[in-house]
């Protein structure tokens, strides 16, 4: 599994298909809890995140439940982690859960790398 | 060498940068210029610049103020010296927004284009920007407007500046970095 991560509007999903050869982008929604393997790709996983805050269920319990189909994936996400901590509570819970997510991917991960500006650094 | 400079607000990036820019003058001999992007609407905007003047003081910068149409710089100056240009962030915003309140949506595609000619045009340009990509939550269109358009910017002149800076408190963390010239 390959992860890419940075700040929004980064161009992260540019620089993953050209460096991962993507065919197939998943697109995360906000109102679904579930991931497409059938994809090579899943982009915005914040989203998913988001839906599972919505559905009370732990994105990383999730994610490693699954941990076999997401092999070989590249997995997008935001990085949501910096800035002012949200008013709202639901985007607290989002900000902590992509977090934990977040840490359960990048550990099991071949690569991690970071987009800034549209130039990746390779992180692990 | 064009340089592209970011990170997080009040980190020492405009410090960085002030060095860098006198660096490259010296090594060059060449004259230095400050390009003054910011358009004082308050007495906070005022006190804000003359502390940033004060701080430019003995450095050697001619300054130049151009808060809108970044290539008009360019008639007043030698484009072989060095610029500073800070910050892409106060550029995008006069472009984008005026005092009346009118809205440019067309800013962010016309100064990136004008970014990218002007680093062309002088080929030792040090452009400072303010990374606001972080937040958990979004904003207002209006301003995820602006930020998209201030990524683009960014994306362009990381693209074709020669070194790419990340400065958080000092610390420099090179994304891009081509032999110095």
């Amino acid at each position: 599994m390959n992860v890419v991560f940075g700040g929004a509007y980064q161009g992260k999903l540019d620089y993953a298909k050209e460096q991962f050869h993507t065919r197939e982008v998943f697109v995360c929604s906000d109102d679904l809890a579930e991931l497409d393997f059938s994809k090579d790709t899943i982009y915005r996983l914040e989203d998913f995140v988001l839906a599972c805050v919505k559905e009370g269920k732990e994105a990383a319990d999730y994610l490693r439940d699954h941990r076999r189909q997401l092999q070989g994936k590249t997995v997008i996400c935001t990085d949501i982690s910096q800035g002012i901590v949200p008013m709202e509570a639901e985007m607290r819970a989002l900000r902590e859960m992509t977090g934990r997510a977040m840490l359960y991917l990048t550990k099991e991960a071949e690569s991690v790398t970071r987009v800034f500006c549209g130039l990746g650094q390779k992180i692990k | 060498m064009n340089i592209f400079i970011s990170g997080g607000c009040k980190n020492g990036k405009s410090f960085f940068a002030q060095q860098k820019a006198r660096e490259q003058a010296e090594l060059l001999g060449r004259p230095l210029y400050y390009l003054a992007t910011m358009i004082p609407v308050d007495e906070e905007d005022q006190s804000r610049i003359s502390r940033h003047v004060e701080e430019r003081a003995g450095w050697g910068f001619r300054t130049v103020e151009q808060g809108r149409n970044i290539l008009g710089a360019l008639e007043r100056t030698d484009p072989g010296g060095v610029f500073l240009l800070d910050s892409v962030t106060a550029l995008l915003s006069n472009e984008m927004f005026d005092e009346k309140g009118n809205v440019d949506l067309t800013a962010p595609e016309r100064l990136k284009n004008d970014l990218a000619e002007f680093a062309e045009r002088t080929g030792n340009t040090i452009f400072v920007s303010d990374f606001i990509y972080g937040d958990a939550m979004g904003y207002e269109a209006l301003t995820e407007r602006y930020r998209a358009g201030l990524a683009l910017c960014d994306r362009t002149l990381a693209k074709v500046c020669q070194q790419v800076i990340e400065v958080s408190y000092g610390s420099l963390n090179y994304f891009k970095r081509q032999d110095e010239q």
